[in-house]
């Protein structure tokens, strides 16, 4: 009832703005997401059918590189209309004042306050500045570990009762559940998702107390104790210590789906379970799969699970103030669909109807994923995070492949996120 | 005497023996990588990972192949976007091969003022890397309204400097007699270049025309700047697309990998003796 | 003395038609090349972030002494010789041999040219596809060596170890250039007069020594010609190195400059440092390059 209530005084305030109605083209980059694309393509259907002043052009680029694409045309003061990014590469454009504000009554709301109250509490920190909101969530997810249970159970585990709860038994479970040949690895127990350290590394280091910057900001590289522990531990499950698994291997999440005997556990976000249907229906039906909680180190002093992961739609700064509005109306428009996205994608609008929904509660480990996010936080945004997460990667394939001690690895990140640091004060 | 004779021939034939191993391992190893493309786009993707790999498939898994033409989103996109880079590559090989060759012979054949100065400028020019200059490129291409056309993938490529040294360096034996000859016959100069030159220049032509094809078929990072959409997009961005989240499938990704191969091949084998016959070229260098 | 005149009018007439010839592609690489790079000079005395609307910030040879203070850079310029030096020893090395043999032949020639050539149909990124599957830790590189090794199950690292790494680079590398410089090569033997070669056996030197003093020294043009564009070729290596890097492996050991210019500008923002880092390395190939020519014309040929 109230949801509807909602769809109407969005649709109300559309209709009001269509009486103004220059020729609009908006420009949308988006990343490929096959499972997204007709569900998008079918909203600018319907938009430009209510609007027909209004052309929008869809383009999906490889999610490797729409980072550069994107920067590239920001440099050259050539950017999309809109476009949405992880939000570590996203904030540089907030920072620098890239990105259009929205105004509340474009997207239906009476004030900013009243969109952040239809929010999960923080979840639109990270786009809000000055009292000003700058994006709306595509998405935002958690990692959980999603776990296939038959090679649970061909190596006498029970799946329901053994599955691992701390990082100990996590890597106890992968010694029983690997295959290897000689030290090649045939099929692995878990392995992380490289790459996305500020989700994961960084939540493994906070169990511990540490961090990777200072409250402040000013200061990189918190806590040796917690920091050696994780290096330590990268260093044991990789090919230099138990042989576990290895960034260079096939990412697991991507082989999860196929139940090839090649991965038991996986490191992903909610959206997999989509996936796990589009890819392989017959795995998805035979309930071989679970998904369980971000776990926790033995010693861990909070109980965290691993960082937020979002997506937001953003605007340009440098379109005409009537783009910018057609745009926001635009996404809002999208938005308010958060059901289907859900359950035809997979991507999770952190907004409070939707968590509360009979829609969401019927999704299978829905609760997994409410109870991991609700132990779960927002990283500490920072300009130069883009460049943090290449000083992170460059510190776990230190000592997982090139044989740093994690004394020196650590070192090195400390030096270096330091000279970063220092050049944006 | 005899047996020294066979000392020597069996010497001889332990080293022919040596240089067939060393060639057999170099054969290996360059061709290795191409069979393995071939044989694993014939396999479900369990097989390509398999230990140990086999060599010969097992049955034809013709799924790669509708998998990678048909594209994850089931919209065909493979079509049109080798028409895109067939055009594309094309387009910029005569327009390469036509610039070059004008330009090569004016540096080869006349003696003006800043000609040592505009030789030097382009030998520079074959060194720029490209991401020095592809934010000034990027700008000055929207600028001039070229985003997303066929325009703005082909100009910035129109003729490049390795070209005009190749040529020039080609023109610099061209016997000077011919073109006086044909100057006294009445011949003007654009005449001379359009009757003698560029006829008498088909081996280095056809060289030129290959390489410039080849590495235009091969650019990804350009048209993945210009070319927003799906209509407009070239082959080497369907791949990567295609990758993005069908890489576990190495079988289908193995067959878009020969799919997309097949022009060059056609080409190479197609011009195959230019490829020789076009490399003499470089023997005559002496200028 | 009016011949003289009427000469010099001829002359400049044909001045003007070279002139005339050459115009078009200067333009255009005025505005496509030259433009483009004089813009990165101008930006490399700047501080500016790539993403920031605010007018650049002229900070001097900042960019240039931060260079040269930095580890990262001189990593860079390590990994970047190491990467050119053998790239460019094997690939000049293999491709001589490989076309001294391809020469000596009388059968097979055609198909031994082919066959060496034929990697240049697979564009870059299909190699690398193809290439990362292959040194995959299961992949069929980690098999053969431990066939012939009799080293069952041992993994040779090939996208970890930093030398391995640094050596899988310059497989691929070589793998799709070698080809070319072999045809360019056999291009240049097949110019050397046979009854050189032949003279040179009967006078009883052996096949070594008619190398050596005959068929190399008059290969040189050939060798210098294939050095050069060998060299710019390997200096302007990207797209394997990015590739890999983006699979996994560890970034350091194959951090060359272009790679290291891309990651400046596209991570790091500083528009400024990732300028001067690309005309530094301009400025060393210019010099190698010259260095190359300079030789080159001392050996009275000349290129340019």
């Amino acid at each position: 009832m109230k949801r509807a209530a909602w769809f109407l005084v969005v649709l109300l305030a559309l209709g009001l703005a269509a009486i103004a109605s220059n020729p609009v083209k908006i420009t949308f980059w988006t990343h490929e997401d096959p499972n997204r694309t007709p569900l998008e393509e079918e909203y600018i259907r319907r938009f430009q059918a209510l609007y027909p002043h209004v052309t929008i052009e869809r383009v999906t680029y490889p999610s490797a590189r729409i980072a550069e694409v994107l920067l590239t045309a920001f440099a050259a003061g050539k950017g999309p209309d809109m476009f949405n990014l992880e939000v570590n590469d996203a904030y540089p454009y907030l920072v620098m004042g890239r990105v259009a504000p929205l105004r509340p009554e474009w997207v239906g709301y009476a004030s900013v306050d009243s969109i952040l109250g239809a929010y999960l509490e923080g979840t639109l920190d990270p786009v809000y500045r000055e009292g000003k909101l700058y994006g709306l969530p595509l998405e935002l997810t958690i990692w959980s570990v999603f776990v296939n249970k038959k090679y649970f159970r061909e190596v006498g585990l029970d799946p329901d009762t053994d599955y691992p709860r701390t990082w100990e038994q996590m890597m106890e479970v992968s010694e029983k559940l690997v295959i290897r040949e000689g030290d090649i690895i045939k099929r692995r127990g878990f392995d992380f998702r490289y790459g996305y350290y500020v989700e994961w590394l960084l939540a493994m280091v906070e169990q511990l107390g540490g961090a990777f910057l200072s409250p402040d900001g000013q200061t990189a590289v918190i806590g040796d104790e917690a920091w050696l522990q994780v290096l330590r531990y990268m260093q044991q499950w990789g090919p230099l210590g138990k042989n576990l698994g290895s960034p260079t291997y096939t990412p697991a999440r991507k082989l999860f789906n196929y139940d090839r005997n090649e991965v038991t556990m996986c490191l992903t976000g909610f959206y997999q379970i989509a996936r796990i249907r589009t890819e392989n229906p017959a795995f998805y039906e035979s309930g071989e799969w679970m998904v369980i909680p971000f776990p926790v180190f033995e010693n861990a002093v909070t109980d965290v699970a691993s960082h937020y992961y979002g997506h937001y739609y953003m605007v340009n700064a440098q379109s005409s103030l009537e783009t910018q509005e057609w745009t926001w109306r635009f996404i809002a428009y999208m938005l308010s669909h958060p059901e289907e996205y859900l359950t035809r994608v997979g991507l999770i609008q952190p907004r409070k109807d939707l968590l509360a929904s009979d829609v969401y509660a019927a999704q299978p480990y829905g609760d997994v994923f409410a109870s991991d996010m609700a132990r779960s936080s927002l990283v500490q945004l920072h300009v130069a995070n883009p460049e943090f997460k290449q000083l992170l990667d460059e510190a776990v394939k230190a000592v997982m492949l090139q044989g740093v001690t994690p004394e020196a690895a650590l070192a090195t990140l400390r030096t270096k996120a330091n000279e970063v640091l220092a050049e944006y004060k | 005497m005899r047996q020294r004779n066979a000392v020597r021939r069996g010497r001889s034939a332990l080293a022919t023996a040596g240089v067939w191993l060393v060639l057999g391992v170099v054969l290996v190893y360059i061709l290795g990588p191409l069979v393995f493309m071939v044989t694993a786009s014939l396999m479900p993707a369990m097989e390509v990972t398999r230990i140990p790999y086999r060599w010969i498939p097992q049955g034809f898994h013709w799924q790669n192949y509708w998998q990678a033409i048909r594209g994850n989103d089931g919209r065909f996109f493979f079509v049109r976007n080798m028409v895109n880079s067939l055009f594309v590559a094309t387009t910029i090989t005569l327009s390469t091969v036509v610039l070059s060759t004008i330009t090569g012979y004016g540096l080869a054949k006349f003696r003006f003022r800043g000609r040592k100065a505009v030789m030097l400028l382009i030998v520079a020019t074959m060194m720029i890397p490209f991401q020095v200059v592809m934010i000034p490129l990027y700008i000055i291409t929207t600028s001039l309204g070229m985003q997303n056309s066929y325009a703005g993938l082909i100009v910035p490529f129109l003729v490049n400097a390795f070209g005009v040294f190749l040529m020039r360096q080609y023109l610099l034996t061209f016997p000077d007699d011919i073109l006086d000859a044909a100057r006294i016959d009445g011949a003007s100069e654009v005449q001379i270049l359009w009757r003698v030159v560029f006829p008498s220049s088909w081996p280095a032509i056809a060289t030129l025309a290959i390489l410039t094809f080849r590495s235009q078929w091969d650019n990804l990072i350009w048209p993945l700047l210009i070319a927003q959409s799906r209509e407009m997009q070239t082959i080497p961005i369907y791949i990567t697309l295609f990758a993005e989240e069908k890489f576990t499938d190495e079988g289908a990704m193995m067959a878009t990998a020969v799919l997309a191969s097949l022009p060059m091949v056609l080409l190479f084998f197609g011009l195959s003796r230019y490829f020789v016959g076009g490399a003499q070229l470089f023997s005559a260098q002496k200028g | 003395m009016r011949r003289r005149r009427a000469r010099r009018g001829i002359c400049e007439r044909r001045g003007r038609w070279g002139w005339a010839f050459v115009l078009p592609s200067l333009v255009f690489f005025g505005l496509f090349s030259i433009y483009p790079v004089l813009n990165a000079l101008y930006l490399s005395f700047f501080q500016k972030h790539l993403l920031s609307s605010a007018a650049p910030r002229f900070i001097g040879f900042g960019n240039y002494q931060y260079l040269f203070q930095s580890p990262t850079f001189w990593n860079s310029l390590k990994v970047t010789g190491i990467f050119t030096g053998g790239t460019f020893a094997m690939l000049v090395g293999l491709s001589l041999v490989l076309a001294l043999f391809i020469s000596s032949r009388k059968r097979f020639q055609r198909f031994l040219q082919l066959a060496f050539f034929s990697p240049a149909v697979v564009s870059t990124v299909v190699a690398a596809a193809i290439w990362l599957l292959i040194f995959d830790p299961r992949g069929i590189a980690n098999q053969l060596v431990n066939t012939f090794a009799g080293t069952p199950g041992v993994d040779h690292r090939w996208l970890v170890a930093p030398g391995m790494l640094q050596f899988a680079t310059m497989l691929v590398y070589v793998w799709k250039y070698v080809g070319y410089f072999t045809i360019i090569f056999i291009a240049g033997i097949s110019s050397i007069p046979r009854s050189l070669i032949e003279a040179a056996r009967v006078d009883g030197a052996s096949v070594w020594q008619t190398f050596w003093k005959v068929t190399f020294p008059l290969l040189k043009p050939t060798t210098l010609l294939v050095s050069v564009v060998a060299m710019i070729q390997c200096l302007r290596t990207f797209s394997t190195q990015y590739l890999f890097s983006q699979a996994g492996s560890p970034r350091g050991p194959i951090d060359v400059i272009t790679l290291n210019v891309y990651h400046t500008a596209v991570r790091t923002f500083q528009i400024g440092r990732a300028s001067a880092l690309s005309i530094i390395l301009f400025a060393i190939m210019l010099f190698l390059s010259w260095l190359q020519f300079r030789v080159a014309r001392s050996e009275e040929v000349s290129y340019l």
